[in-house]
């Protein structure tokens, strides 16, 4: 490397090295940039937190172009049919015509590393080491109009090396005398001095596609603040007539083939490792970056990945959490949206905890490295309601909390009725205060107050409202009851419990068909079928194994399951066409199971 | 009542039609078949324009074609803070009518790419297209330069004029009549601009802009 020149690369594959693609200025406030780099389209949008996300331009449902969707500030949402991506994961957060479904974890878009450095974002399809290093660059610089032209990159490189600059424009009679101080296909450094002033301006050619590239200049120092637009109007007349010199000298040489984006392959799925004694499998490994207390008796826990960023997540969605004790625990993510470096957890110590909340309050500490799943969402969050009713008993707010704030950054209507036992029992204080006015805190209320507000609350039902409830059973068949007698229907009604505190009959014995397996197989009194399944090396994702979170949902294709859950309510259970199978068994002597 | 003689994917009607949505004017609408059924070329609607063309406005029987001409006369009649069209300061309107004429430009180009590829108009595609690109050029480095000035629109002063609004939908539908904007990017900052003003409208094929700050 040359004291004042680019550090000097080995030159590698365009394929590898990082190029600008925008100014930072091209990111404005939910703004959504489009741009080119090496044949590919790309769709480059700022989040609200500052993050910088650098996309395929395709959404991944009709292969709209991204860059002319809507940037919210946390998600970016094609024009088309609404689908929604969240920022840094790029994973599908919410599918407008599936309001009740969590969208799989899969749908995630082709997303490019990102770099903002000199006043520049920098990406690339592969890029490795850094980008360019510019010693001159201690000082400030200043961001250059960019500059398209329509030729390639390698001429465009060559004819700046012949680029011509006043270092100091409004001083009238002075030439200057500019050298090129170095200069390859990637950037060029001029610098001219008039006397005593020096100015440098180093360019990057922005490869676009085999045809266009885009001139990205940098001044380096920074000229005084009334010099500025003076400045920048000089260089822009004299990139524009270099332009124009390029164009003409391109335009009577052969074109040259055009640039073919690679396809990219999907990126690799973890496969889960199968261990015969637990089917539950945790591919990701995150450290606790942060605990503390949250309420009395609640601790929150920010976990942040090892390695490869997190999975995308919507509201409602919760983690199994490995313990060092063997033990394995679901928890709700509270994030709201466009909150997605860390995982937030809130954890609430059980007297009658038989070891995992036990852990967690006392021997997790920060630091330490935890195994988790990825997120699933058995308690999807619909976004096509006028008004939605958020209750919440206790630890209950978890998946709520990240609800409400999903719907207040959507500005969808909605109220958060959270009953705890006073206010240093509300957990995530500084979240409901963002929330505002729309969450009402009902505290210290006991049994019969309680079923008096939640009479008041369901009262208000209007065509186009639903609701969401999570807290402790009894708090749970109270709502679901008085919901039933006051006309709600049962698909306007959402509930999670935490546990399934009904006595499992595990008596019965009967066979269960596997269509898809082409396995018939007998399940025994005192076995379940998730365990049978897993015997004969059928692994159906499951996450509680109580009968409570719904991730073993099962289509039945013939027979009566006999369901002990506590997750699917009555209608769905009396279609008998899906069961839980870590629980529920079977009132016929046969199941066929969509397995 | 206003009454506008009006297709919907007609990027001039829509011209009117959103600015009297800004201006917060009550209109009415007459559709007129321009396609397929030539409507406009019939002896019947050529009693309202011997020209043969649309949008036509008529304001309680004053009758006036041409787009541009509507939006000087909307802003002029209904505009009362007079920003619009700053008939008070002349060096403003200067630029106002200069930038008029420019986006007749547009239309030419840009615009008649756009019908030539959505409608089969006859046009030499690759010269308008060319035309286009020249504008383009011209007009994503002058809002460039608006910007570093700390301003937003097209004419000098605070607030949009009616070349905004000329200049608009000839830039924003582009891409339909093949005219990629991607070298212009200021343009497309602009275009999410005038798309968060009060009372914006859309059309067919012109999408909104997620709310500003």
């Amino acid at each position: 490397m040359n004291d004042e020149g680019i550090a000097a690369a080995p030159m590698l594959d365009a394929a590898f090295s990082w190029f600008p693609i925008a100014s930072s200025e091209d990111l404005p406030f939910r703004h959504t940039y489009h741009t080119k780099l090496l044949g590919r389209e790309l769709a480059v949008w700022r989040a609200d937190d500052g993050y910088v996300n650098v996309w395929e331009d395709r959404c991944l449902h009709r292969g709209v172009r991204l860059s002319i969707g809507l940037n919210d500030g946390a998600e970016l949402k094609c024009q088309y049919h609404g689908w929604r991506y969240a920022s840094r994961s790029a994973g599908c957060t919410y599918i407008p015509a599936h309001p009740a479904d969590a969208p799989a974890r899969t749908i995630c878009c082709t997303t490019f590393p990102v770099v903002e450095r000199y006043g520049l974002v920098w990406s690339g399809e592969e890029p490795l080491g850094d980008v360019a290093q510019v010693a001159l660059f201690g000082d400030e610089g200043l961001t250059l109009r960019p500059v398209p032209i329509h030729a390639p990159a390698a001429l465009v490189a060559e004819r700046l090396r012949s680029y011509r600059f006043r270092p100091n424009p409004t001083a009238t009679g002075s030439s200057g005398e500019c050298t090129v101080e170095s200069g390859d296909e990637r950037a060029v450094v001029v610098t001219a001095r008039d006397g005593t002033a020096e100015m440098n301006v180093v360019f990057f050619v922005q490869p676009v596609d085999a045809r266009t590239c885009v001139v990205r200049g940098l001044l380096v120092p920074r000229p005084v603040d009334d010099a500025v637009v003076g400045v920048l109007r000089h260089h822009n007349e004299r990139m524009s007539t270099l332009r124009d010199e390029v164009e003409e000298a391109a335009a009577v040489m052969p074109p040259p083939p055009p640039m073919q984006p690679r396809v990219r392959a999907p990126a690799p799925v973890a496969e889960p490792t199968h261990t015969p004694a637990d089917t539950r499998t945790a591919p990701l490994r995150v450290v606790v970056a942060r605990k503390w207390a949250t309420a009395d008796g609640i601790a929150g826990f920010e976990l942040e990945s090892i390695g490869e960023r997190l999975p995308a997540f919507q509201p409602g969605a919760h983690i199994d959490v490995h313990l060092p004790n063997g033990l394995v625990r679901q928890y709700s993510l509270t994030n709201g949206p466009g909150d997605v470096v860390r995982y937030r957890i809130g954890v609430k110590l059980e007297p009658d905890s038989r070891g995992g909340s036990k852990a967690l309050h006392e021997s997790i500490r920060e630091g330490d490295v935890l195994a988790i799943s990825e997120p699933r969402n058995n308690f999807p969050l619909r976004r096509d309601r006028a008004t939605t009713i958020l209750i919440a008993g206790g630890i209950g707010v978890t998946p709520l909390i990240a609800m409400a704030q999903a719907l207040g950054h959507a500005q969808l209507d909605f109220r958060l009725h959270y009953f705890a036992q006073s206010p240093a029992h509300l957990a995530f204080p500084e979240v409901l205060d963002l929330l505002g006015e729309r969450v009402v805190r009902h505290l210290g209320l006991g049994p019969t107050e309680t079923g008096q507000r939640l009479q008041e609350i369901l009262a208000e039902r209007r065509p186009s409202s639903q609701v969401y409830v999570c807290g402790p059973g009894s708090m749970l068949g109270a709502t679901r009851q008085m919901a039933a007698e006051l006309g709600w229907p049962d698909d306007a009604v959402h509930f999670e419990y935490f546990k399934n505190t009904t006595v499992v009959d595990d008596s019965s014995a009967f066979d269960v068909e596997l269509a898809r397996s082409a396995l018939h197989l007998r399940v025994p009194a005192g076995t379940t079928i998730l365990e049978v399944l897993a015997e004969h090396g059928v692994i159906v994702a499951s996450s509680c194994q109580q009968g409570a979170c719904g991730t073993c949902l099962v289509s039945v294709l013939d027979g009566v399951p006999d369901h002990q859950d506590v997750y699917l309510n009555d209608a769905e259970k009396q279609r008998n066409d899906r069961m839980l199978v870590c629980v529920s068994r079977a009132k016929s002597p046969r199941l066929v199971l969509d397995v | 009542m206003i009454k506008l003689y009006d297709f919907e994917l007609s990027v001039n009607c829509y011209k009117a039609r959103l600015l009297m949505s800004l201006l917060d004017v009550a209109f009415e609408l007459v559709p007129v078949d321009f396609y397929p059924g030539w409507e406009h070329k019939t002896e019947e609607f050529k009693r309202i324009n011997p020209l043969g063309h649309i949008p036509v406005l008529d304001d309680d029987g004053f009758v006036l074609w041409d787009a541009h001409a509507i939006l000087v006369y909307l802003a002029t009649r209904y505009d009362t803070s007079r920003q619009w069209y700053p008939v008070d300061d002349p060096q403003l309107l200067g630029r106002t009518a200069s930038w008029m004429l420019f986006a007749e430009g547009t239309t030419n180009t840009a615009s008649a790419a756009r019908l030539h590829v959505n409608l089969g108009y006859d046009f030499e595609i690759e010269s308008v297209r060319a035309g286009a690109h020249r504008l383009f050029r011209y007009l994503d480095e002058h809002l460039w330069f608006t910007e570093r000035e700390g301003r937003c629109w097209v004419c000098p002063g605070d607030h949009p004029t009616i070349a905004d609004i000329a200049l608009f939908p000839d830039v924003a539908l582009a891409p339909e009549g093949g005219i990629d904007l991607l070298d212009y990017p200021a343009l497309r900052r602009w275009c999410d601009r005038i798309k968060r003003l009060p009372r914006f409208v859309v059309m067919g094929g012109i999408f909104p802009a997620s709310p500003g700050r």
